[in-house]
């Protein structure tokens, strides 16, 4: 169990992560090396990161979700954020500077049916 | 008792006193000219006119009894000038045009001077203070006429705008999770954010999977323009759709390149068919001629 979030495994080596409240992202190594150990014990392919309950995405959030992409994408593991509002794809959008270095799905079930990295083109 | 005479009066008592006296000629000969005025072009009924001309005359008596001197703050004096906004606010909405409004608010004040005239019994100071009075309360109406055409023009504007804003960027689902957003004329920040908001609140209520952004009908394209067709296409992305941009004329390729404008995250196509065509191959349809020989 990792503090700050849920992570279940939901089939098919896909692990759905929630956060919850507890997170703080002042602190990302506090969870970081728990969350790929983690993952690497449930034997993870994919996470599913789950932004329903994420009003925002500012700038400290992002940096938390471009870490946590980076330390899958080392552990072999695609990451995808599903769920994002649409308030929050375009306040995020008109922030950013670059494509962000995951990918994203509108929800949980087209994440799962997404190609992994390794298999697309 | 000692009766009144006129030149113990007060200037409202006067006024008062030539409207009771004379209300029969004073209202025919405004309705008359409302009638000229309005019942030819059908802004209002002969109905309308006439009950309009007596309710004016009616309120314009209520303020004159209010008190001596006009008090701006009254209730009757709202009342009036309430009267004019609604009743320049209906001739508006029926097509009817200020100047004529004003010219009409002038023949009022006229109808009020003949009746005057015809007064002999009137001395100029009267005469001076009525003048004055008339002047005074008109031409606040006139200004609060000219208030509500200015905020009925403004809002006619605004919603005229908007509409342009949802007819110029129709935003339709072309097949199951297929959405076509044509791009015409500028873009520029504030038509971005509109067309960005309704974007993606389509993507999440059509559960869309490819958007294709078609800008054949960009004349023209900057940095600003470009970078807002970025961020369009990274906010589609963020929601888990593919965004495919389509129609780039010759010279707004060449203004692209020309910028330094980083596209090759873009699934870029050279027209709308060619688009549709990349956004079922993403969804896996195969799109084949009917077969016209049936076997």
């Amino acid at each position: 169990m990792v503090q700050g979030m849920h992570l279940t495994p939901i089939g098919d080596g896909n692990v759905l992560l929630e956060p919850t409240d507890g997170l703080d992202l002042g602190e990302p190594d506090t969870y970081l090396v728990p969350l790929t150990g983690t993952l690497q014990q449930m034997r993870a392919r994919r996470l599913l990161y789950d932004l329903k309950n994420v009003p925002v995405v500012d700038k400290l959030y992002y940096t938390w979700l471009v870490n946590v992409a980076a330390m899958c994408r080392i552990s072999g593991i695609d990451m995808v954020a599903v769920n994002m509002r649409p308030a929050t794809a375009y306040a995020l959008a008109l922030t950013m500077e670059n494509s962000p270095p995951f990918d994203c799905a509108l929800d949980v079930n087209r994440a799962r049916t997404m190609p992994g990295a390794a298999n697309r083109k | 008792m000692a009766k009144n005479t006129k030149s113990d009066k007060s200037t409202n008592q006067l006024l008062i006193e030539q409207i009771m006296t004379k209300v029969a000629t004073i209202s025919q000969n405004i309705e008359k000219r409302g009638q000229s005025i309005f019942g030819q072009g059908n802004l209002l009924t002969l109905d309308e006119i006439n009950d309009y001309s007596l309710e004016f005359l009616e309120l314009f008596v209520l303020l004159l009894q209010a008190g001596e001197k006009v008090d701006r703050r009254g209730s009757e004096y709202k009342a009036l000038r309430q009267f004019f906004s609604n009743f320049s606010q209906q001739i508006q909405i029926r097509g009817g045009n200020l100047e004529e409004f004003v010219r009409y608010i002038h023949f009022m004040q006229e109808v009020f001077l003949d009746n005057l005239e015809a007064d002999d019994t009137v001395n100029f100071h009267q005469t001076r203070e009525i003048l004055l009075l008339l002047a005074s309360v008109f031409n606040d109406i006139i200004l609060d006429v000219f208030h509500v055409y200015l905020a009925e023009k403004e809002r006619t504007i605004q919603a005229q705008q908007e509409e342009l804003k949802h007819t110029s960027t129709p935003i339709t689902e072309i097949w199951d999770g297929v959405l076509t957003l044509p791009i015409i004329g500028t873009l520029d920040s504030s038509r971005t954010m509109s067309v960005m908001e309704n974007m993606l609140s389509r993507i999440e209520e059509d559960r869309a999977k490819v958007v294709v952004i078609d800008v054949t009908g960009v004349q023209a394209i900057d940095s600003q323009v470009s970078h807002h067709l970025v961020q369009m296409i990274r906010a589609v992305g963020l929601m888990g759709a593919k965004a495919i941009l389509t129609g780039i004329r010759p010279e707004i390729a060449r203004a692209i390149t020309s910028l330094n404008i980083d596209l090759s995250m873009v699934s870029t196509r050279s027209t709308l068919s060619d688009g549709l065509k990349e956004a079922f191959s993403l969804l896996g349809i195969t799109v084949h001629a009917a077969d016209t020989h049936r076997h």
